[in-house]
């Protein structure tokens, strides 16, 4: 086998290379004369209008196609994820800890608490109606204003001690803080058959002979009223907003750290999936200092 | 293991570990996924490597087989007592015997010889058994005739010598060492290879770095930076292709193996498809290295005899009684017998004790008349003079098969003039008739014409002795020469020629309709080798050389213009004073040439020479002489039966049969799996875009990661695989023998055409297409299109478990993680429906599918199957292994792409069309890869 390539100088490539880039004696620059080069571009931006176009298509025919207030599918949503208000995260999920007598410490938390339930004024839910049936409020008609959907109220001060209005700390300040356990939306989701969905803190590592964790919930008995399901989506219910359920926690220890778990208990709802730690429950350490 | 993409995948391998280094100093409990991916780049390389190196392995066992290691032995006088020993243990000075049969075992000098022949076709060409003496005869150690040289074999005769050279320095040792300081240099197709991946690299590395600026300028963090740069790199770098690349040689190699063709390195195999020049040997390569009966003439008429390898087919005109006279004395004035045992064996194929022109002769006769050994019975022989140099005639007296003839004849055979001298009459068609000038004349012109075929001439004649003089028990004396030996009858001439094997002037014609040129290059004399080169075609019937010119016009050679010769006819003397530019202009001035009694440093000039016209040079060879030459050349081809050991290990093709036709086989299979390889690249490029798109767009337009690095080698190393393995099996679309061969700086296996149409045309089409499945697949799970748009961060964020989809939804991390991962099935799924597509398209690439046959390549429709099998497996066989990242995929997903693979299809068919209606278009030129 022979050499085949002979060793170039680096002039020699440069000379090359500045050859290809513009050669004066067939006037190409980079391989091609400028009136190709035109042409070459015109067939490519032709090329990728159409593709353009049938890509746009495709969507478009998808779009039609999509249901606009149900999702074809809720492969994943089969149980909701549940969220903890205050959210702060440490290296391995929510992780709340504070200093009771320093109050720098907690007012981020009961901030986040007061920015939270800013959405849940009076104010901002006017446009829903007052609910109390207690039972699933199913919907076949758009019968509310603009061709949607009602939505129930949910105010703040349904959550009573922990609404912020008498006690802007949330108890922080005492060491019975306020926790808000959020149920995540899904559409057309019935979480049981009649029973409301109903929220339950206990410590994850619960030993027999240590105290229960004593939680004082809000609303009453820690259930998301049924008059909040079924949720029809964004385009039915606008001004939907999600249910809230309270809990302050009473016996929480003192200068130790304690995983609480939060479960929500309903027919439909199950919090048994090893890898979402976040569906139908949660989990939070918590570490109040004195 | 290094190199190439293996450069680029080391790269990503440690760009993934210092990635997971970062992650860890940050976090300690950050996931292993990188460490994995990047384990999983380097154990890609590291089969890759082990692969390439068990398919070139396996072929180089073959090789070793051939290698027949028995140790050569020789009878050495040492302490006044003959010995044994190993020829390796010989040194100089030492004495030793040879007879016949025997290889010499070292470089001799004869100090005593007895009718000694020796057989130095491996060293220098020449086909006649070259005769041994003590005499001292020529300065050249080649020419003298008192050296005989280790490895050539002594054919009759026995000698004695003396050890001058042993090992290295002996004449072979000094042409093996020539041939191992030739370099090796890549082949043609691994210089392709290597051009190839410079154009992958620099675009992944290009495209990499832009990204990693840009990303860098949107004030990404570097780790993600980092992350992103391996992701381009993962689908730019197509990772199973090298090991596809191997494995579509050695199919063709084995290909080739069953035609005869052995090939020893796999890249070599495409090598012949883009030669352009064979420097052939011509004894034993060109011909049969035997010597055969080529003509007769007698009753003034040239015969010709039929010389292919059987024999069968005598078609002379037998009935005349001059013949019959004449195949007496052929059979009886011979000395050659067939060994015994050998019933069953063709005759041409049966052993014979004898020298070359004396086998010929009986094999010449047994074929045309029978058990020779009968008549010769019949004819009892009562006398005999051997052939010898001096007398230049071989003489013997027989009692004749007719018992009522009680007449002696006494046959002569021997050297044409020497013959006719010892002659007064001439038998014509029977009768004897005085021998004039005229008949003088009309035997000069016939030997002068055998000749001049450079074909080795005999004259026989005989003469019956009157039975009153020489009656029954007539004792004759060879000493005393008490017999006539003058005033013969003349019968005939016959003359024998190492004839060329019947399938190389077809061979030399389907080379020379592919666009070969064909050289010869030999150790014999010019004669021989031009009337050889003629008779096969090198020389072609009408064309001439500057000395036939001359002849023609009756002018001195000197006044004849050089540029109207094609043909050319070079002798070694003539090469030894040329400059390299003088042979450069004969090179490429005249098609056709035949290099003569040329030096093995010679044959190495004129490859040289060769490789300076740009030319690849294929060198076939069977002997030692030609071994540096074999190894200079691009491709050197053995003859896997007569060739040396030494011409065998430097060669990079052995011809099993011996059959020169192979190499035409071996052209055809090297173009044709260029061809292919073309396919191949173009199959595996194309979805490089649609791997390396996602990466560009979740970039940019904040995108969840629409393919994972993972399930990006799941493509490139699983479904991708068998498939680009199947379009080796492609038939060839035109008549691959009637181009040109390709030239090595314009016709790349990777042009600008074939990238840009992979990447820029269907590569973006496709990548559009596995785009339209991903948001299928999102829009119907709740995240429309808008929705998706800058969506990037807040997916990725572990702890927002509230992320609203476009219906108001509200998805945990893990959800989102679990849709995404759906969204890579899809995304492969998609690509995958495409590259089915893809493939179809690349059977051809001219040509439409439906003129090459959808059904025609199976291999191709197993491939098919394999990719949706091995996709199936991994969306619902694996479902539920996590750490692939594949999931369940609804069945209607698997259909989305279709409309896009038929677009697919339907362009490239158009993109045909217009190639094969404007040859030579714009669009030709810009489309045609």
């Amino acid at each position: 086998m022979a050499a085949l390539q002979e060793k170039q100088s680096c002039s020699q490539r440069m000379e090359e290379f500045r050859h290809y880039c513009w050669n004066p004696d067939t006037g190409q620059m980079l391989g091609r004369t400028l009136s190709r080069w035109v042409w070459i571009s015109l067939y490519y931006v032709a090329f990728y209008v159409v593709m353009t176009g049938v890509f746009a298509l495709c969507l478009y025919v998808l779009m039609c196609t999509v249901d606009p207030y149900t999702p074809d599918y809720q492969d994943q949503l089969k149980s909701p994820g549940v969220t903890l208000r205050p959210d702060v995260y440490g290296e391995k999920g929510l992780d709340i800890s504070y200093n009771m007598s320093d109050n720098r410490t907690w007012t981020e938390l009961t901030q986040a608490l007061h920015h939270f339930l800013a959405g849940y004024s009076p104010a901002a839910q006017e446009a829903n109606i007052n609910c109390t049936s207690e039972r699933y409020f199913f919907q076949e008609s758009f019968l509310a204003p603009n061709h949607t959907k009602f939505s129930c109220k949910f105010t703040a001060d349904m959550l009573q001690n922990c609404s912020g209005r008498p006690d802007p700390t949330f108890g922080f300040e005492e060491g019975k803080p306020c926790f808000i356990i959020k149920m995540n939306r899904i559409v057309k989701f019935l979480p049981g058959n009649s029973t409301a969905p109903r929220v339950d803190c206990a410590f994850l590592d619960q030993h027999r002979e240590a105290p229960a964790l004593q939680v004082e919930y809000f609303p009453p008995k820690g259930v998301y009223s049924l008059h909040f399901f079924p949720y029809y989506g964004r385009k039915a219910q606008p001004h939907y907003s999600n249910p809230l359920v309270a809990a302050k926690l009473l016996n929480a220890p003192v200068n130790r750290e304690v995983v609480i778990v939060c479960k929500i208990l309903a027919e439909h709802v199950t919090f048994d999936n090893p890898h979402d730690p976040y569906e139908g429950k949660v989990e939070f350490k918590l570490k109040i200092q004195k | 293991m290094v190199g190439g993409f293996s450069i680029l995948l080391w790269i990503g391998a440690v760009l993934c570990w210092i990635a997971y280094g970062i992650q860890y100093s940050n976090d300690k409990s950050s996931s292993l996924d990188s460490v994995y991916l990047g384990s999983v780049l380097a154990l890609v390389v590291v089969l890759t490597g082990v692969f390439a190196y068990y398919q070139e392995a396996k072929s180089t066992n073959i090789m070793a087989s051939f290698r027949q290691m028995i140790p050569q032995q020789a009878l050495v006088i040492r302490d006044s007592e003959k010995k044994t020993v190993p020829a390796d243990q010989l040194v100089v000075g030492d004495i030793v015997e040879i007879k016949a049969g025997d290889q010499i075992p070292a470089d001799i000098r004869l100090l005593s010889a007895q009718g000694c022949k020796v057989d130095n076709s491996s060293l220098t060409g020449e086909s006649e058994p070259q005769p041994r003496s003590c005499e001292f005869t020529h300065d050249n150690a080649l020419e003298t005739k008192n050296i005989s040289f280790f490895s050539t074999t002594c054919l009759e005769g026995t000698a004695t010598g003396m050890v001058i050279n042993t090992g290295d320095r002996t004449v072979i040792g000094q042409i093996a060492s020539l041939a191992s300081g030739v370099q090796n240099s890549k082949t043609p197709i691994g210089i392709e290879i290597e051009h190839f991946v410079h154009i992958v690299a620099g675009v992944a590395v290009s495209i990499g770095i832009l990204f990693f600026i840009i990303t860098v300028s949107m004030k990404y963090y570097v780790l993600d930076s980092i992350i992103f740069l391996i992701g381009i790199i993962v689908a730019n770098v197509p990772e199973g292709l090298l090991a596809t690349v191997t494995v579509a040689l050695s199919l063709t190699a084995k290909r080739m193996a069953k035609k005869n063709c052995l090939v020893k390195g796999l890249e070599a195999v495409e090598t012949l498809g883009s030669t352009s020049i064979i420097c052939s040997d011509k004894t034993g390569t060109l011909t049969q290295n035997r010597m055969t009966v080529a003509h007769l003439w007698f009753d003034n008429q040239v015969f010709v005899a039929d010389t292919s390898e059987d024999h069968s087919n005598q078609v002379f005109d037998q009935s005349s009684a001059t013949w019959a006279s004449l195949s007496k004395i052929i059979t009886l004035c011979n000395r050659a017998e067939f060994r015994p045992g050998q019933e069953s064996v063709p005759i041409m194929k049966k052993a014979v004790v004898g020298d070359a022109s004396e086998t010929a002769l009986l094999k010449f006769s047994e074929v045309i008349l029978g058990n020779v050994m009968e008549i010769r019975k019949r004819n009892r022989k009562v006398a005999e003079i051997p052939f010898n140099s001096t007398n230049k005639f071989q003489l013997s007296i027989h009692e004749t098969d007719d018992p009522s003839d009680k007449r002696f004849l006494v046959v002569m055979k021997g050297a044409p003039e020497r013959v006719l001298e010892k002659c007064s009459t001439i038998m014509v068609n029977g009768q004897e008739q005085p021998l004039d000038r005229s008949t003088a004349k009309a035997f000069h012109t016939a030997y002068m014409e055998l000749g001049g075929l450079g074909e080795r001439v005999l004259g026989f004649c005989h003469l019956y002795l009157p039975a009153d003089e020489f009656p029954a028990t007539y004792s004759f004396d060879v000493d005393t020469m008490n017999f006539p030996t003058s005033n013969f009858c003349f019968v005939g001439l016959l003359s024998m020629i190492d004839p060329p094997r019947s399938t190389v002037p077809d061979a030399v014609t389907k080379c020379r309709s592919a666009g070969i040129k064909i050289i010869m290059v030999t150790g014999d004399h010019p004669i021989t080798a031009k009337a050889i080169a003629k008779s096969v075609g090198i020389i072609s019937a009408n064309s001439e050389t500057v000395e036939d010119i001359a002849k023609r016009l009756n002018v001195a050679v000197a006044q004849v213009n050089k540029r109207d010769a094609t043909a050319a006819v070079v002798t070694g003397m003539e090469l030894k004073d040329m400059s390299p530019a003088q042979l450069d202009e004969i090179l490429a001035n005249h098609s056709e040439i035949v290099f003569a009694r040329t030096s093995p440093q010679q044959k190495l000039i004129i490859v040289e020479g060769c490789q300076r016209q740009d030319a690849i040079v294929a060198v076939t060879g069977d002997g030692v002489n030609d071994s540096p030459a074999l190894k200079k050349a691009d491709i050197g081809i053995a003859m896997g039966i007569t060739g040396s050991d030494a011409a065998k290990s430097a060669a990079d093709m052995v011809l099993l049969d011996d059959n020169f036709a192979s190499i035409v086989t071996g052209v055809e299979e090297g173009r044709l799996i260029f061809d292919n390889l073309k396919k191949t690249i173009a199959y595996t490029l194309t979805k490089n875009i649609a791997e390396l798109c996602p990466f560009l767009i979740y970039i940019i337009a904040g995108l969840p990661l629409p393919i994972g690095t993972i399930t990006i080698l799941f493509i490139d190393l699983g479904t991708d695989i068998i498939p680009s393995i199947a379009l080796a099996y492609e038939k060839a679309e035109s008549d691959i023998m009637n181009r040109k061969p390709r030239h090595k700086r314009k016709d790349r296996l990777v042009n600008e055409p074939l990238a840009v149409y992979s990447y820029l045309h269907i590569g973006l089409m496709q990548a559009l297409g596995a785009f339209v499945v991903y948001f299928t697949v999102y829009a119907q799970e709740g995240f429309r299109p808008s929705t998706l748009l800058n969506l990037r961060v807040e997916w990725e964020k572990g702890y927002v478990n509230d992320l609203e989809d476009s219906y108001g939804q509200e998805w945990t991390s893990y959800q989102r993680k679990y849709l995404e991962w759906t969204g890579y099935t899809a995304f492969f799924v998609g690509i995958m429906i495409q590259q089915i597509a893809d493939l179809i398209i690349r059977k051809t690439r001219r040509n439409s599918i439906f003129q090459q046959g959808l059904f025609r390549n199976k291999v191709i429709w197993v491939g098919i199957a394999s990719q949706v099998i091995i996709a199936l497996i991994l969306s619902y066989g694996l479902g539920s292994i996590v750490a692939l990242n594949f999931t369940m995929l609804r069945p209607q997903y698997w259909f989305v792409a279709v409309p896009h693979a038929v677009l697919i299809w339907v362009y490239d068919e158009m993109r045909k069309l217009a190639i094969r209606l404007y040859p030579g278009s714009w669009w030709d030129k810009n489309m045609y890869y």
